[in-house]
């Protein structure tokens, strides 16, 4: 099995593991319990900062975008997210309109 | 009447915010491919992991040539929400259910978890699970299906159409926080993860992304205590 197997089978069964445990404790701790606030802060923290890694500085394929496009990408879709009435799926194309458009501008 | 909900839980799962989430889906299949990992490891990821901004960590832990074990810990932290969601819904899917609540196990995830924590307040106690389990398992059809046409389609689209695909998933993360920004402790948690991106880049490798969640988070929470 490569490293890429074993872990894709340890992150899932981490994942079913966590979900059973707060299943579990459903109804007996509440959502503001310790515990719990802190592995919701950390889950949002982790999340942040991988968008803030991937729009910043991105790797791979997307590192090939120049931040302008990716710029122009984030910006496009915060105005349509937030002048569409916060709806995802125009906001997304907007932001993937603004990045094409910006792209054929930026080369 | 258990029928009928979980038929009225699968309608509401194919409506507008399937698209949204298909978007990301798609993205990641067409992500995986990149990476150069199989269509079953796109699946499994997608069908077992069942949790976006996991399977993302992952890929990128993985892709870094990270061992098993520290891309699962990424993995892990940016999926640690399970816990709370989990926590949160489990009063809501009905009394009485027994080990059929165990069904929801591989179904918590954010797409089905925010619809289930609207609907179900207002459902009948016997309604509850059928809908929950009716939404998800169209939610998760659709994810599967578009994770596979993600990665078929892929290798098919241009070079600036792939580079742009794979912008789907920041962006759509992006804007899901934005729209969360006033639940109570998502504001620090995010700034939090923002501030400690440099950390991130300065551990570097497969390290850096958990070792930043975790200091992000641990002071976001702290800072909330100390309020």
């Amino acid at each position: 099995m490569s490293e890429a197997d074993l872990a894709l089978w340890l992150t899932v069964g981490i994942g079913f593991g966590l979900r059973l445990v707060g299943l579990t404790l459903g109804g007996v701790l509440r959502t503001d319990h310790p515990a719990i606030a802190w592995a919701s802060a950390v889950s949002v923290a982790t999340l942040a900062c991988f968008v803030a890694l991937a729009l910043v500085m991105p790797s791979g394929l997307l590192a090939t975008v120049p931040w302008p496009a990716r710029l122009a990408g984030v910006v496009a879709g915060a105005a349509a997210y937030l002048g569409l009435g916060r709806r995802l799926l125009p906001a997304m194309l907007a932001g993937l309109a603004g990045l094409l458009l910006a792209r054929l501008v930026t080369g | 009447m258990a029928p009928s909900a979980a038929r009225d839980g699968a309608r509401e799962a194919l409506g507008a915010p399937a698209l949204a989430m298909a978007a990301t889906f798609i993205a990641f299949g067409a992500a995986v491919a990149e990476a150069g990992l199989s269509l079953g490891w796109s699946l499994v990821a997608t069908g077992a992991v069942y949790g976006m901004a996991g399977q993302l960590v992952l890929l990128q832990a993985t892709s870094l040539g990270a061992p098993a074990f520290v891309a699962m810990i990424s993995a892990t932290a940016a999926n640690a929400r399970f816990l709370p969601m989990s926590v949160a819904i489990a009063p809501l899917l009905g009394a009485r259910t027994g080990w059929r609540r165990l069904l929801v196990v591989p179904f918590i995830a954010i797409t089905p978890w925010a619809a289930g924590m609207r609907v179900l307040p207002g459902l009948p106690d016997s309604a509850r699970l059928p809908w929950f389990l009716g939404f998800s398992a169209a939610s998760w059809a659709v994810a599967m299906a578009t994770t596979a046409a993600g990665h078929l389609a892929a290798p098919l689209l241009p070079v600036e159409w792939r580079a742009a695909l794979l912008f789907t998933n920041p962006l759509y993360f992006a804007l899901l926080m934005a729209g969360d920004l006033g639940r109570r402790g998502v504001a620090p948690a995010i700034l939090g993860g923002v501030v400690a991106a440099p950390l991130a880049w300065w551990v570097g490798g497969a390290w850096g992304l958990p070792v930043a969640g975790v200091v992000g988070g641990t002071l976001a929470f702290l800072a909330m205590r100390a309020r």
